[in-house]
Parts: C-alpha cells; structure tokens; sequence
C-alpha cells in the first residue's frame, strides 16, 4: 500500500496572520525603516532639502540626526545672522564670518563684544560640510558641537546659552522663532542643541563651486597660459632633483591642498613653519596633550583664498605673495615641522616668475557666484 | 459537500501566499543563516604592530639606525591590498580589498571575514595594484573608504600619479648629540613600486566559523633602512617623493618587503 501525499491544507485564518506578520516583518527591519527623520528632534512634515553635490566633490556626511530640510536651513540662515545671539546685541555669526571675505575676518584676530580678541584668525567658512573636525586646532568633531562654543565664548558673542535660549523663546516678532523651530523640528520648545542644528544645517549648503577652476574642470572655460603654468606649478614637487629626489622645482601646495575632491585642503594637521617654539599658542598639542602635535594646525581650504587674507592660524601674512615667501625661505625649523617644509635650507627657491603664475592659478579659485548668493546674506 | 470541495482546492492562492510568507521573511531581515554552519566565516583579525629592531615602538620614539644616526618617526602609512590566505590545497583565497594601516592611530587592524578551513600562509599588496592606483578619482568613493578623499586624506598625490604607498617619516639628527631637527620625508608609491608580501604562517592556522582569530602583523621600521643586499643613509638620502617614480622609492620597496613578519 503506498501512503498517499498528505495535503497541503493550511487554516484559512492563518493566511492572514501570516500576511500580517510578513508585512510587520518587512517594515520592522531597521534596513526598511525610513531614514529621513532620525530622533526626537525631527519634523517628518519637514519638506527634505535637495542638496546638489557638486561634479568632482565627494558625498558629503551629514548626521542622521540632523538631515537638511527647507525650514531647518532658513531657520538657521536667521540664526547665523542673529545678533541677539550674542551679549549686548551688536554681533552674529556673520559679523566675523563676512560673505565678502570667504565668510572669514579681514582682522587677524575677532574682536568680541567686550573688546577682547582671540588668538587666532576666524577660519573662513566654505565647504565647511566637507571638513572633519573644526576650529584650527580641531576641537570640535562636528559642525554642530563647533557653532556651540562662538555664542557662549566669553571673548567672542559672550551670551550663556540659557539666555540665548530664553531670547530666542521669547521672540515673538512674526513668524517668532518657537514657530520657526516648529516647522523645523517639530517643537516649539527651543534648545542650544536644537539651534546649533539649524545653524549647522545652513553651514553645510555654504558651497562654493562654480570658480573659474570648477569652471575649468568642467569643461566650460580655459585657463590662461599664466593660470594654467601656475597649475602645474601648484601640483609639482618642491626641490632640485640633484639633492631632492623626485623634486620638480614646483610649488609643492598639492600635498596639503590637494585637488582631490576639490576641497583644497586634506583637513589634516601641520606645522608649516611659522615658528621655532609653540609657548603662544601649542595648535594641536593643546587638544591631544602630545608633543608631536606641538606647532601643528588645519590646513585651510584655498578656495576663494584671494579674500580670505590675512593668512596663516594667526593672520600673521597680510597678502598672499608674503605667503609664498614664507614657503619660498623654507620656513623656520622646529621638532614638529612638517616633512613637507623639508627645504628648511633654502625653501622652494620659485622665481618670480612662477610665484606670479602660482597667484594667477590660486585666482582662479575664487567664487564670486559663492560670496554674492543672496541666500547666504543677511536676511535681518 | 461541494462547497468543501472546491475551498480545499484553491490551493495556488495559499500557496502563493506561502512562497510570499517564506520570501518576505527572508528578505524582510537584515541577517539570516540559511546556510550550513560551515559556509558561516569566521573572522581574521591582523593587529598591526610597529617595532623598531625586533623592539615595541611608537611614533615619537627616538631610536637610533644600523649607521648610528638619532631617527625619530613622526608618520608611517601604507596601503595593504589584495590580501589572500592560502589554504592546505594551495589555492589562494582573497580575504580583502584595501585597507590603510595608519600606525599613528589607537590599534590599527585589518579585519577580514575567511571561509572556515586550515590556511599556511597569507599574501598581500603593499601599495594599490594600477587597476586602483592611477586614473581612480578618489571622490568617487563613500568617505568612509579608505580610497576615498577624506579616508586617504596626505595619501593622494594627484589623478595621474595616484596614491601614496607607504609614507615614512620623521626627524634625524645629522650628528650625534644634535636636535632632531632634520626632516626625513619618504612617501613611496607609482605602479612600479607595488611589492607582493608572503608570509607564512609558523603553524597551519585553523578558521573556525563565527570564531576570531587575531594575529600580529608586524612593521619592522628600522628593515625599512637596512637590509641584507642594501641600505640607506638617512643623511645622503633624506626625501623621496617618487610620484614619478625614483631609484630611492623603489629601494625603499624592496627593503620594506622584508620588514614584515606575522606572530600570534
């Protein structure tokens, strides 16, 4: 007798329960889950801000917490130019981060409310998005940790941040700025966090792109014979190839300022020589506490460098061709200095020739569009 | 009677509704296990490890070369590619893709996922085959690769030159005594500079899956100066930057090749 094949015959209501359960499964998973709002403090009726990445630059990381959205990026572009922000009323962010100059200080040094000023040059700010710590001596490991420290600092915007909150709560001019959180985040509650947030949002579309370089790299202009010389200088090695093997008699910028992803910095930390000992100001020693680190500071972007002036951590260089000396002596040897100042002899001994082909080629990376865009100006 | 019959017989409908279940629950999660237990991998962890004459080392170190000169490194970074285990058959197994030791970081590791099996030896590139060294735009990789921009961030020479290798450097004192004021800059790298490192195993190494494995993948830094056919002079020869490609880079290479040992 051969058994026959049971049959399948599954229970009528189970076929339900296991369509429910698929679907609770699929829409479980952390894969399936949306990922344009991540937290409490989040508006899903927020509209996402469409941010276009520029041809050649890298994706840009931008916390899960803090995705961009249309009202979080207005809301911010009010903030950052908010002069209730700081103490007496009299400064924003954008009154040493000026459009004009790069979002830099043409002073070497801010002068904060009281009077007082820093020890360094106010970084300029562009393509900030794309950086990976902040401040020059990196501090700060994200945007929204660094736009915490210029309100309450007592030498810069000297407002604790409860009563930048509190100023912030009580405004009331319409739209008021707890409805403008509303249609942020979601809360009308406002907080510094939240704040840093909508600041840090606006920051991140601070893009500069359309250069005569970008111009260039897309195919849509040339370069003339001046600019594009001081572009092969900018990308040859330093040095006489009879003592410096692999020197090329170029400019050597590349190796900090690299092309790659056409930010013009490689975001890392150097000495380049300014100084023989550090007692004034460490640099990066005074975050990590190592003595290597000791002189060290970010390298800085050089787009829009023609606006930036003056140079250098503490704005010690007023124009660009002092600069180019500076690397052109070699610079003053010091136990930190960077392997790249290796011509601490003789420096890159460029001609005047090359240093002026070298400025031709650095003006190309200036961004008119980027300093005149309206979105970024003052709005009060 | 009839009507029983013909609910028993709409078998498609339920049977797409199992094949759906079974579908969507497989692809509805993040990890399932179908498989047998021993196509699971384990996991192979090389801890990179710098010494300086067989000794422990760290950046800042002084420590003093086979000609007697005071070297300190500041910096030592290489690409390590086209990593493979060799199993007991002989056939190579590929493991991983690029990975970028960094030793001025807190613990530089490679972690590699590896069929379980009984390997002899591992095999890696030290720099980037061409297919990945030149005419790649770093940009074109997420940033938390190490190719991309900001993952080879000082390891990027430019679009047609490609990566840097190896970067060694530090500072030297010219002569005994003096400050270590002198810089030391040897950033290897062009396809002609890639090298092959094999080494083997002291004993066969058994993977077991779901199991990790940790072994030392140890740098000698100071084999990077001398070795058993040649050397160099930190003072004569003080900088290489070999995006072209230099006699001093490619000896560097080859003196680096040696410079690797494995240890559990």
């Amino acid at each position: 007798m051969i058994a026959s094949r049971p049959q399948f015959r599954p229970i009528p209501q189970l076929t339900g329960f296991l369509w429910a359960l698929a679907l609770i499964c699929l829409t479980s998973c952390d894969r399936c889950q949306d990922p344009g709002c991540v937290g409490a403090d989040c508006n899903p009726e927020a509209t996402p801000y469409l941010l276009e990445i520029p041809p050649f630059f890298p994706p840009m990381d931008i916390p899960a917490d803090n995705l961009l959205t249309v009202e979080g990026v207005h809301l911010g572009h009010l903030l950052f130019w908010e002069k209730s922000l700081s103490e007496d009323g009299s400064i924003s962010c954008g009154s040493c981060h000026l459009p004009e100059h790069g979002f830099s200080d043409p002073s070497p040094y801010s002068t904060g409310i009281t009077g007082a000023q820093g020890i360094r040059n106010a970084m300029a700010i562009i393509n900030i998005g794309w950086a990976s710590s902040y401040f020059w001596d990196g501090r700060a490991a994200t945007l929204e940790e660094q736009i915490l420290e210029p309100v309450a600092h007592p030498d810069e915007m000297a407002l604790p941040w409860p009563q930048a909150v509190a100023r912030l709560q009580a405004n009331s001019e319409a739209p008021g700025y707890p409805q403008l959180f509303l249609e942020a985040f979601g809360t009308t509650t406002i907080t510094a966090e939240l704040t840093s947030k909508a600041i840090a949002q606006f920051l991140r579309t601070l893009i500069s792109a359309d250069s005569k370089f970008d111009q260039w790299r897309r195919g849509e202009t040339s370069l003339s014979d001046d600019e594009f010389a001081g572009y092969e200088i900018f990308l040859r090695e330093g040095g006489d190839p009879e003592t410096t093997p692999g020197g090329q008699f170029g400019g050597d910028c590349f190796h900090c300022h690299g092309e790659a992803g056409l930010q013009f910095s490689d975001y890392l930390f150097r000495n380049n020589g300014l100084d023989g000992s550090f007692g004034a100001d460490a640099g990066r020693a005074g975050v990590t506490g190592m003595p290597l680190d000791s002189g060290r500071f970010k390298t800085p972007t050089l787009r829009n460098i023609t606006l930036t002036a003056p140079y250098m951590h503490d704005g010690r260089f007023i124009t660009l061709e002092e600069v180019l000396d500076h690397y052109n002596s070699g610079g003053v040897p010091s136990t930190t200095i960077d392997p790249f100042m290796k011509y601490t002899t003789g420096g890159l001994a460029l001609n005047p020739v090359q240093k002026t082909q070298l400025l031709a080629f650095l003006e190309t990376l200036t961004d008119t569009s980027f300093i005149a865009a309206s979105q970024f100006q003052d709005p009060h | 009677m009839n009507c029983k019959s013909s609910k028993r017989k709409n078998t498609p409908l339920h049977a797409v509704t199992w094949v759906a279940f079974t579908f969507l629950l497989i692809q509805g999660c993040t990890q399932v296990w179908w498989w047998s237990n021993e196509s699971i991998p384990g996991t192979l962890r090389f801890d990179a490890q710098l010494e300086w004459n067989a000794e422990s080392t760290v950046l800042g170190d002084v420590t003093i070369d086979h000609l007697g000169h005071s070297i300190r490194l500041d910096n030592v970074q290489m690409y390590i590619s086209e990593m493979e285990l060799r199993s007991e058959s002989g056939d190579w197994a590929p493991i991983g893709d690029v990975a970028l030791i960094d030793f001025s970081v807190l613990n530089p590791r490679i972690l590699a996922p590896v069929p379980a099996g009984v390997y002899d030896a591992v095999r890696f590139g030290m720099g980037l085959p061409p297919e990945i060294n030149s005419d790649m735009d770093p940009a074109s990789y997420a940033n938390d690769h190490p190719l991309s921009v900001a993952g080879s961030a000082g390891m990027f020479w430019t679009w047609s030159s490609g990566y840097v290798f190896v970067k060694y450097e530090g500072k030297f004192a010219g002569e005994a005594g003096d400050p270590l004021l002198e810089p030391l800059s040897y950033h290897c790298g062009t396809d002609s500079s890639y090298r092959t490192v094999t080494l083997e195993f002291a004993e066969p190494v058994y993977i077991q899956s779901r199991q990790l494995t940790v072994y030392e993948l140890v740098f000698d830094a100071a084999k990077a100066l001398v070795g058993e056919t040649d050397s160099i002079d930190v003072v004569t020869d003080p900088v290489t930057h070999n995006g072209s490609g230099t006699t001093l880079g490619g000896r560097l290479m080859n003196l680096m090749d040696d410079a690797w040992t494995l240890r559990q």
